[in-house]
C-alpha cells in the first residue's frame, strides 16, 4: 500500500488566480500537485481580504488566504515587466498547468496568450477562470461573487419572500467556478495523458451558477413559470431550545406523528390529510405544523431533537453553526479537522478537512498556505539558476 | 479509437441516482465517457416523477425535465438488483469498466454484492466511488438527508441572510447537490484516473456529502477557532465592499406566473421581482459609480466622502442607490455601470436565463434536444469549453433504452438468454 503517494504529484501548475479561481488550485495543490502561486511584488490582493488573525489586518495573517491557499509555494513576480515575462516563459517550460483570472485578452496584451504559451509547451493546459467567459457581449463585464450569483440565477431563488433576493454565505459563485474549473481541467489532463496534446479550458462563471439551479430552467421551458424564492416553505425550520433543526417528514408521517403523539404534543397533526403532500405544502397548513411540532422541538435542543428524530428515520437536521460544526461527533469521529502548524504565529490552526477521501493517494494538506515570495530563492537562484546578483537586480527593478 | 472526446475510451457503470451522483456523470458523458446508468423499473429514480413536465405530456417516467437534465448522454439499462441473477450481470459489466459510482445509503453496494472488495476481484484496478450523505463510517453514518440538509448540517444556512431572522439559507436550491459534491466526486474520480495512467491502480473514493460542504464554509472554521467568532449571515452586505447589495428596479408592463414550489399554484401578476446586484470595491469604482450616476448632491456629502463614512451610513446609502434604480430596468442599470466600470448584474429569473440572456445565448448555454417523449426540451450546456476536444450535450436515456446494446453488444449476453432473463424479470 503506498499510502504516501500522490494523485497529482506529478505534475507542477502555475497559479496566477484570484478569488473566482483559487479554490480550483487549492484542489490541485491538496491532491499533491507543485502549485506555484505566483504574486505580484508585494503580495497578492487577495492577501488583503478579511477575516485575519487574531482580528490584525496583516499580509500574512488573512485567515481568507490561509483558507484558500493551502499547500501551494509562493514567489513574486511582475508578469507584466518585460523581464517577468520571459521568467514566466521559462517556468511555462516546464509546467502542465496553468490558471489564470486575468480578464479576457489581459495575456494576449501582455505577450502571454494561450497562442503563445503552446508555442514554448504544446502540453500545457491553461484553465482561464472569468466571470462570464472569454467570448461573447458580456466577457468585458466586472464581476464579484454576488454579480455571479445574480447573473447566474441562483440569487432570484434565494432569500425571505418578503425580502430582497440574499446571497449566499461565503463566496460560492467563485466555489462553484472553481471546481467546475478543476474538473474541467482535469478533463483536460486525462486526454493529455492519452495523447499528449494540452489545450485552453475556459470557464465562464455565470455558467457554472445557471448549471446549479436543479430546475429553474426546466420549469420556465416546460411550464413557463418563473422559480421564485420560496423562503423557508419548502425546508421549515423548527424552534429549539439552542437554536434550530429541519425535519422532512413527508415520508414517514406516522412515524413522526407517533412520535409527537408519544410525548402528547401532536395535536391534530394524525389527520389523514396531513399525508396529502398537496395539502401540505400550502403555506397556512405548513405554519400550522410548524406551530405544533415547534411546542416540542423548543423544550430540547437541536442535537437531542436530530438524534432522536434520525433513530425514528426521519430527516431531522440540526441548523449548525461554525461552533456545532466543529464539534460535530461525526466529524469529529472521523478526524475531518486538520491541524495545520504555522511557526510564525508559533500557533496551529484548525483547517477545513479533506472533502474527498481517496483511498491510494489521500488528500492532504502538505504545507501551510505560503509567506509571501516565500520561494524565490527555490524558484529563481535552485530552478532557473540565477545568482544572487540577478537576483538583487530583478528585485530592485520591481520584477519580483 | 475516436479522441474526438478527451475522455475517449472509459466506461463508468453508474448505480448513482437523483442528482448529486447523476451529476458527475452528466459532466463525464458530455466528455465522452460512456456512462451506463443502471437503473430498475422495480425502484425508480425519484428524479423520474418529478416535476417539471410538460402540462399536456402524457404521463410517463421518461419526460422530467429534471430527470432529462441530469441524464444527457448517458446510455440507459434496467436491471433488478434485488434478483438473484442480477449480481452476475452487474459484476459482468464492472468487469469491463473503468469506474463504478453509486450515492445509495451506505452499505447497499454491500448488501448487493458489489462493495469494494468484491469489485476489486473482478477488475483490480476499477476505481469505485461513493457519495454517501454522512459517510460509510461513524457515529452518524446511518443519518438521512437531502441536499438542502447537507447544507444546513454543514453551516451554509447559518452564515446566509439576515441575522435577526432565522438562517434562511438558499431555500429549496440544494446548492450541495448540483454544484458542491458532484464536482468535488468528478475532481476526485478524474485526478484517481490520472494516477491510474501513471500506476496502473485503481482505488476506492469516498466523498461524504456533508464534509465536503463543510469546506465551502470558507472561514467559518478559522475564524471560531482563532479569534472566537462565530459567523452569521450579513445579508448581501460584505465587509470590504460597499454599496453592495441587491436594488429593486422597475417592473415590466407584462404578467409572468410566479411559482414558489414547482406543484404549487403559480401566483399570475406583473413581472414586478426585477432586481439588480451591484458591488463596489475600490475608491475609483466608487467615484465611478457617482458619476454614471449623474453625480446627485448626496454623493458629495461627508458622511459618504470615505469607505469608512459609507460603511458607517450604509442603510442611507441603499436607499439612494435603490432611489436611482428604481425607475429603470435591471438591463439599463446593470449597462450604465459596467461600461463605468463597475461589477453589477441583472438578478436573472429562469426566463431571463433562457430567454433574453445575450451572453449565455451567444456562448450557446442552453441546449435544445428531440426527446422522444418530451419533445424539444431545453437543458443546460458546459460549464467550461475546453478548445481541443469539446464536449457535447446529447439527450437522456429512456428508462431500459440502451438494453439490447448493452446486454447484447457489450457483454455478449445471446439473444434468447436476454428474452429469458427480461420474462423472468431480471432486466426489469
Amino acid at each position: 500500500m503506498m499510502a504516501t503517494s500522490k494523485a497529482l504529484g506529478d505534475l507542477r501548475v502555475l497559479d496566477l488566480a484570484g478569488p473566482i479561481g483559487l479554490y480550483c488550485t487549492k484542489q490541485l495543490a491538496d491532491l499533491g500537485a507543485d502549485v506555484i502561486k505566483i504574486e505580484p511584488p508585494g503580495g497578492d490582493p487577495s492577501r488583503a481580504i478579511g477575516p485575519f488573525y487574531h482580528s490584525e489586518p496583516h499580509p500574512e495573517k488573512s485567515l481568507y488566504w490561509f483558507h484558500f491557499n493551502t499547500s501551494k509555494r509562493s514567489i513574486t513576480l511582475d508578469i507584466e515587466s518585460p523581464d517577468g515575462r520571459e521568467i514566466l516563459k521559462r517556468l511555462v517550460q516546464k509546467a502542465d498547468i496553468m490558471v489564470e483570472t486575468f480578464r479576457p485578452g489581459h495575456l494576449d496584451s501582455v505577450g502571454l496568450g494561450y497562442s503563445e504559451l503552446k508555442k514554448i509547451n504544446p502540453g500545457l493546459i491553461l484553465t482561464s477562470i472569468t466571470p462570464f467567459g472569454q467570448t461573447g457581449p458580456y466577457k468585458d463585464f466586472k464581476a464579484s461573487d454576488l454579480v455571479g450569483l445574480a447573473m447566474g440565477g441562483f440569487l432570484f431563488i434565494c432569500g425571505w419572500e418578503d425580502e430582497p433576493p440574499v446571497r449566499v454565505g461565503g463566496s460560492q459563485a467563485y466555489n462553484m467556478a472553481s471546481i467546475n474549473a478543476c474538473s474541467g481541467t482535469l478533463v483536460a489532463l486525462y486526454h493529455r495523458d492519452m495523447t499528449g496534446e494540452g489545450q485552453h479550458v475556459d470557464v465562464s462563471m455565470q455558467q457554472c451558477v445557471a448549471h446549479a439551479l436543479q430546475w429553474v430552467t426546466q420549469m420556465y421551458d416546460l411550464q413557463h413559470r418563473i422559480m421564485s424564492r420560496s423562503g423557508r416553505l419548502g425546508v421549515p425550520l423548527q424552534e429549539c431550545e439552542d437554536g434550530w433543526a429541519n425535519m422532512i417528514a413527508l415520508f414517514d408521517w406516522d412515524v413522526f406523528t407517533s412520535w409527537l403523539d408519544s410525548v402528547g404534543e401532536a395535536a391534530d397533526l394524525a389527520d389523514e390529510k396531513y399525508k396529502d403532500m398537496d395539502y401540505q405544502i400550502r403555506p397556512e397548513v405548513r405554519q400550522h405544523i410548524t406551530e405544533v411540532t415547534d411546542t416540542f422541538t423548543k423544550a430540547h435542543d437541536k442535537r437531542w431533537i436530530c438524534e432522536e428524530g434520525q433513530k425514528r428515520h426521519i430527516i431531522a437536521i440540526p441548523c449548525n453553526n461554525a461552533k456545532d460544526v466543529l464539534e460535530n461527533p461525526q466529524l469529529v469521529e472521523r478526524s475531518y479537522f486538520v491541524d495545520v502548524e504555522h511557526p510564525e504565529l508559533r500557533d496551529t490552526l484548525k483547517y477545513t478537512g479533506a472533502p474527498y477521501r481517496l483511498s491510494e493517494t489521500p488528500w492532504m494538506i502538505g504545507r501551510r498556505p505560503p509567506l509571501t515570495g516565500e520561494h524565490n530563492t527555490d524558484i529563481y537562484a535552485n530552478e532557473l539558476g540565477f545568482t544572487e546578483k540577478e537576483l538583487a537586480v530583478l528585485k530592485e527593478r520591481g520584477v519580483i | 479509437m475516436n479522441r474526438k472526446f478527451p475522455l475517449a475510451g472509459t466506461r463508468v457503470a453508474d448505480f448513482s441516482w437523483f442528482g448529486a451522483g447523476p451529476y458527475v456523470t452528466r459532466l463525464m458523458a458530455a466528455y465522452g465517457s460512456e456512462i451506463i446508468r443502471v437503473e430498475s423499473n422495480t425502484k425508480l429514480d425519484g428524479m423520474r416523477w418529478q416535476a417539471p413536465r410538460k402540462p399536456d405530456a402524457t404521463p410517463s417516467y421518461n419526460i422530467s425535465g429534471m430527470f432529462n437534465n441530469f441524464n444527457p448522454g448517458k446510455l440507459g439499462i434496467s436491471l433488478n438488483m434485488s434478483h438473484p441473477e442480477a449480481l452476475g450481470i452487474a459484476k459482468k459489466l464492472i468487469s469491463i469498466s473503468d469506474v463504478v459510482l453509486d450515492n445509495f445509503y451506505p452499505g447497499t453496494m454491500e448488501k448487493w454484492g458489489l462493495g469494494y472488495e468484491e469489485l476489486v476481484k473482478i477488475k483490480p484496478d476499477i476505481i469505485v466511488a461513493t457519495m454517501p450523505v454522512m459517510g460509510i463510517t461513524g457515529p452518524y453514518t446511518l443519518w438521512r438527508g437531502f441536499g438542502t440538509s447537507i447544507r444546513t448540517m454543514a453551516g451554509i444556512d447559518y452564515i446566509t441572510g439576515n441575522p435577526e431572522r432565522p438562517p434562511i439559507g438558499t431555500g429549496m436550491a440544494a446548492l450541495p447537490d448540483f454544484s458542491c459534491n458532484p464536482y468535488h466526486t468528478a475532481t476526485a474520480i478524474l485526478s484517481a484516473l490520472h494516477h491510474r495512467n501513471k500506476t496502473g491502480r485503481g482505488q476506492f473514493i469516498e466523498v461524504a456529502q456533508f464534509e465536503s460542504t463543510v469546506c465551502w464554509t470558507e472561514t467559518a472554521i478559522l475564524d471560531y477557532t482563532v479569534n472566537g467568532h462565530i459567523q452569521e449571515g450579513m445579508r448581501n452586505r460584505l465587509p470590504h465592499a460597499v454599496p453592495h447589495g441587491v436594488y429593486r428596479c422597475r417592473a415590466e408592463d407584462r404578467e409572468v406566473d410566479y411559482c414558489a414550489m414547482p406543484e404549487s399554484v403559480p401566483e399570475h401578476r406583473k413581472k414586478d421581482e426585477r432586481w439588480c446586484a451591484i458591488a463596489v470595491f475600490t475608491g475609483d469604482e466608487w467615484k465611478a459609480f457617482c458619476k454614471a450616476i449623474g453625480s446627485p448632491p448626496w454623493t458629495k456629502e461627508e458622511k459618504f466622502a470615505t469607505f469608512l463614512n459609507r460603511k458607517k451610513n450604509e442603510d442611507e446609502l441603499d436607499r439612494l442607490v435603490e432611489k436611482w434604480t428604481i425607475d429603470k430596468s435591471p438591463e439599463e442599470v446593470m449597462t450604465t455601470l459596467q461600461k463605468a466600470g463597475v461589477a453589477a448584474g441583472v438578478v436573472q429569473d429562469g426566463e431571463d436565463l433562457l430567454t433574453r440572456d445575450p451572453q449565455l445565448k451567444e456562448r450557446g448555454f442552453h441546449v435544445y434536444l428531440d426527446h422522444p417523449e418530451a419533445g424539444m426540451i431545453a437543458h443546460d450546456g458546459l460549464t467550461f469549453s475546453l478548445s481541443a476536444t469539446p464536449g457535447e450535450i446529447r439527450r437522456a436515456p429512456l428508462l431500459g433504452e440502451h438494453n439490447e446494446y448493452v446486454y447484447r453488444e457489450i457483454l455478449g449476453i445471446p439473444a434468447e438468454e436476454i428474452d429469458r432473463l427480461t420474462v423472468e424479470g431480471v432486466l426489469e
